[in-house]
């Protein structure tokens, strides 16, 4: 079985007090695109700087390729990283800045200069070999500093938030752009972010980081159905939290009592009757109707009933804000034209008693 | 100078509205007196000079007597030449040891002097506190044969080194030492605003550390390094100080020769012509290495990072 190319074990790096990286394991194959998810001071940027080489991990191995790397300095290990602030040589032109790795490794000129033709024309950057990055619009050097990443086909990719300066629209299009060249070249990407929605859109596989761990590794679709933890639920996709107490178990799903109703959920790996849970659910996954209208509630539907406070309006889709009875609000999410309801209408809200997630939380 | 192309300024109008309504006014009442101060305190004197350097001085008076003699002398007499090509050669040299000294120092005290950036770059200033010839003095006191390296040595039965007392060699570290920290200076300015950042992208694209050095430091702070070398060699070109004190008999410089001409000989006119032609060195120093500084390419134009 061939060796994934790139393996980490048992990472762990500290900054006095602070263990930014913490037993990290990890294993990336040829050709995925990885996502490093996680807020800012989680560790992320710390093991994308560890597989890089620009930081020594205190304990534990980086492998590459099954090729011990841990001691290697960076200019021995064959990825390539591009940065959030580009990081450009600004005294070097386009085409100058695009070939400096392969003139590192002493490359004749005409692979070069055939290299250079071929990320140039991969990045659309044809006609800009003479500029200088001062010269470049934002867009375009973030392309530059892909395409000087990309030359000399390193190992592995390492791109730490090199969308975050951009603006919104020209990120949406990187976002499919930089895909795009990872599938065209079967290259790993590992590519941190604290934007979900960067790394849904993109990755194959996430990990969710949070304090040096990760909090789950697994498919998008995974992580943002089935959340391992409470962390992992508020943090990718937008989930209404509600915390109760568990009423009652009935098989695969508990009972408890929340905004004026008794809910169905799916029940926590761990918590008994009596103990406290927060349960999660999406969006998205709730359900809005005129309360007139919604007749009575089905079985395997929870229903509560509310006052509809605001529509939140954004284009594809609306927020509705129901105020329930008991004080909470839930939101939920839907086509701007998914009920006729207006501001202050009696709405009904109802979901699959199966969607969501529960775990041991804090108390009511 | 700046006349108002209507002539007058219209009545009822105070001066400092007139001022606000012309920036030209208020832009020549700002730079007006240190122009003026220029014109009068250094080009007037430089242009006196070259106008004496074809004059004649005869018994410590001067005769606007004009002809090329002066220079005639200059170039035709072997010590000048020999003064001068002293002088070159120990600017050339003491520029470089100031370099391949000031640039670790400078680097270490940018990269790694943290908080205590600005106290290291102030006690490379200290020395400046005192004056130089007391300096120098000091450095007497260190080199010459009854200095504390002398001393140290007759202690211990050793002889003394010679090459320290009164050689050119002494008054070469003289100058050494006068003028390493004005090249830490410059290139420590220059190295604060350069992002180190750069280091590890050169790293990770393949280039091990003296390459990145090669490619991206150096060229990227070689504003601050020709800077740091044209405050060394200029002064050190025409430097009469060390010689005069560490030098010993075999160390004349042109700048000592040259005020020679303006003290104990009285020969003002060749001293000016001395004058004139160390300017015309120095000057041709800086034009050979302002074309080496690309703007474009010195990354002080370059993104902001």
């Amino acid at each position: 079985m061939p060796s994934p190319t790139l393996q980490l074990q048992a990472v762990t790096r500290r900054f006095g007090p602070v263990t930014a990286v913490d037993r990290t394991d990890l294993a990336i194959e040829q050709g995925e695109f990885f996502a490093l998810l996680g807020p800012s001071g989680s560790g992320k940027t710390t093991l994308l700087r560890i597989i890089a080489g620009l930081e020594l991990p205190d304990e534990g191995r980086v492998l590459i390729g099954g090729q011990d790397v841990t001691d290697l300095p960076p200019y021995r290990r064959n990825v390539g990283m591009v940065f959030q602030n580009f990081l450009l040589f600004p005294h070097k032109t386009v085409a100058e800045n695009i070939v400096f790795p392969l003139r590192m490794q002493n490359a004749p000129k005409p692979r070069r200069d055939e290299q250079l033709q071929w990320v140039m024309a991969l990045l659309r950057l044809e006609g800009l070999e003479g500029r200088y990055p001062n010269e470049l619009s934002g867009g375009q050097q973030q392309r530059v500093a892909l395409a000087r990443g990309l030359i000399a086909r390193p190992a592995l990719l390492l791109l730490d938030e090199p969308l975050a300066n951009l603006d919104r629209e020209l990120r949406s299009e990187m976002e499919v752009e930089i895909r795009r060249y990872q599938k065209e070249l079967q290259i790993p990407f590992i590519y941190v972010t604290h934007n979900q929605e960067e790394a849904l859109t993109m990755s194959d596989r996430i990990a969710v980081m949070r304090s040096g761990r990760f909090e789950q590794i697994g498919a998008k679709t995974e992580i943002y159905t089935n959340p391992a933890s409470a962390f992992v639920a508020t943090f990718v996709g937008h989930a209404n939290r509600l915390n109760a107490r568990i009423l009652g178990i009935e098989g695969e799903l508990a009972r408890i009592e929340w905004g004026g109703g008794t809910l169905l959920v799916p029940r926590p790996k761990e918590g008994a009757s009596g103990s406290n849970v927060s349960y999660f659910v999406k969006h998205e996954d709730l359900q809005i109707d005129l309360a007139a209208s919604a007749g009575s509630a089905h079985i395997g539907v929870n229903r509560l009933t509310g006052m509809l406070r605001d529509i939140i309006f954004k284009g594809q889709t609306a927020n509705y804000i129901v105020a329930l009875p008991t004080g909470e609000d839930l939101i939920v999410s839907g086509t701007p034209r998914a009920a006729l309801a207006r501001a202050n209408d009696q709405v009904a809200v109802s979901w699959p008693v199966s969607v969501g997630a529960c775990f041991p939380g804090s108390p009511p | 100078m700046n006349k108002n192309p209507t002539g007058k300024t219209p009545a009822g109008m105070s001066l400092r509205a007139a001022a606000r309504r012309r920036p030209g006014l208020r832009f020549a009442a700002l730079v007006g007196p240190g122009t003026l101060f220029i014109v009068i305190g250094l080009l007037l004197p430089l242009l006196s000079i070259v106008v004496f350097s074809f004059w004649r001085t005869e018994s410590y008076v001067l005769y606007a007597d004009w002809s090329l003699d002066n220079y005639r002398t200059l170039l035709g007499q072997a010590a000048y030449r020999v003064f001068f090509l002293r002088s070159l050669i120990t600017a050339v040299l003491v520029t470089l040891v100031c370099l391949v000294c000031g640039w670790p120092v400078a680097y270490f005290i940018a990269r790694h002097g943290g908080r205590y950036r600005l106290l290291l770059v102030l006690l490379l200033a200290a020395p400046f506190f005192t004056g130089i010839i007391l300096r120098i003095a000091a450095l007497q006191g260190l080199l010459g044969p009854v200095g504390l390296i002398n001393m140290a040595l007759s202690l211990f039965g050793m002889p003394p080194i010679e090459a320290l007392m009164y050689t050119p060699f002494a008054s070469g570290l003289g100058l050494v030492y006068l003028f390493v920290p004005f090249m830490v200076t410059a290139i420590y300015l220059s190295l604060v605003n350069f992002n180190f950042e750069l280091l590890e992208v050169a790293k990770i694209n393949g280039a091990r550390p003296w390459r990145a050095f090669i490619e991206i430091t150096w060229p990227l702070n070689w504003i601050g390094t020709a800077i740091g070398m044209v405050l060394v060699f200029i002064p050190c070109l025409a430097n009469s100080v060390t010689p005069r004190f560490l030098g010993g008999p075999n160390a004349t410089s042109f700048g000592m020769s040259l005020s020679q001409q303006f003290g104990e000989t009285g020969t003002w006119a060749l001293g000016s012509a001395m004058g004139v032609f160390l300017f015309l060195a120095s000057l041709l120093a800086i034009l050979l290495i302002a074309p080496t500084i690309r703007l474009k390419r010195s990354g002080f134009t370059g993104t902001s990072l």
